[in-house]
């Protein structure tokens, strides 16, 4: 049985258009590797209604892990869909190499809602720096929403040594329920 | 904890509010069940009926408003009300949710005492037909 002709990247980057979405995810995922696919690919995920190609293209590009790819992909944080942002906010948690170049401006977001995603993001990237990072929000971020998500965050690695660093965070926001029950249920 | 007690499914991928809305409502009467994401809330559904689902948006595997919209849809098919608590506020968020199908938006943080209240208020009328 003869094997079927190779498909090339620029078959594969065309079929990213195709009206089939099965089509568009085998496609997106073929681009794995691909580097001349991270353009065309950054072009069109923010668009994807199929949320199954969106997942096939945002892991095709989390794998180049490249400045240009973790900068395409943070301004889906601050997107009107909820899939895509928390989708993007995934991949990212998924690049330990480019991601935290980008983390001191996802700090400084104007939009509290980005930063909350920071937090998730940094619940699972996989670099030294992380709790860190999520301790300076715990400590100065002027958002109790914020801080909550991230103690969330930073909650499976606690120890002792973070006690005070909650308790000054209640203590900055001492009218908000949810902080103070998150730090106290922290603490036991 | 009785069978009269109105029964809440606590969606939200977060420990800490899950944690948090869970122990408001356990100690205001309520039956309460967590679920992680809306993967797990809508295999939770799918077995076990409920009076009230309150339900995060942001979440991994599938976010808030396409689990309502699956609530609302053949595949779970359930009229019972849902309350969506976002930390998010932008602009047509709260359209959104009711366009899938939830009664109210809520942004956190959600005063304990106001969420009991909306709670005990929208499985009235289920807990008085029993």
């Amino acid at each position: 049985m003869p094997e079927p002709p190779a498909v090339s990247a620029d078959d594969l980057i065309r079929q990213l258009d195709d009206a089939d979405p099965e089509a568009r995810r085998v496609a997106a995922l073929g681009l794995e590797g691909v580097a001349g696919a991270v353009e065309p690919l950054l072009d069109r995920v923010g668009a994807e209604e199929q949320p199954a190609v969106r997942d096939a293209m945002l892991t095709t590009l989390a794998g180049h892990d490249t400045d240009r790819v973790a900068a395409g992909l943070a301004v889906h944080l601050a997107s009107e869909d909820a899939g895509l942002r928390t989708a993007a906010a995934e991949a990212l948690a998924a690049m330990p190499v480019s991601v935290p170049a980008l983390v001191p401006r996802l700090l400084e977001d104007p939009d509290h809602d980005v930063r909350m995603l920071c937090a998730r993001v940094l619940a699972d990237l996989p670099h030294p720096e992380a709790l860190t990072w999520l301790a300076v929000m715990i400590k100065d971020d002027p958002h109790p929403n914020v801080v909550a998500s991230a103690i969330d965050a930073l909650l499976p690695s606690l120890g002792p040594e973070h006690a005070e660093l909650l308790q000054r965070a209640v203590r900055r926001f001492p009218d908000d329920p949810f902080l103070r029950f998150t730090v106290e249920a922290a603490l036991r | 904890m009785t069978e009269t007690q109105p029964k809440v499914l606590v969606v939200d991928d977060a420990a800490t509010v899950r944690a948090y809305h869970s122990t408001l409502l356990t100690e205001a009467g309520f039956r309460v069940v967590q679920a992680a994401n809306g993967l797990e809330a809508v295999e939770t559904a799918l077995t076990t009926p409920f009076d009230l689902f309150v339900v995060d948006v942001n979440m991994p595997k599938m976010n808030g408003y396409t689990f309502v919209e699956t609530l609302r849809s053949d595949t779970v098919g359930t009229p019972a009300p849902v309350v969506m608590i976002s930390t998010e506020d932008r602009p047509g968020d709260a359209d959104r949710a009711y366009a899938a199908g939830a009664n109210l938006y809520l942004v956190k943080p959600v005063p304990p005492e106001r969420l009991v209240r909306i709670a005990r208020l929208l499985t009235a009328d289920r807990v008085a037909a029993r």
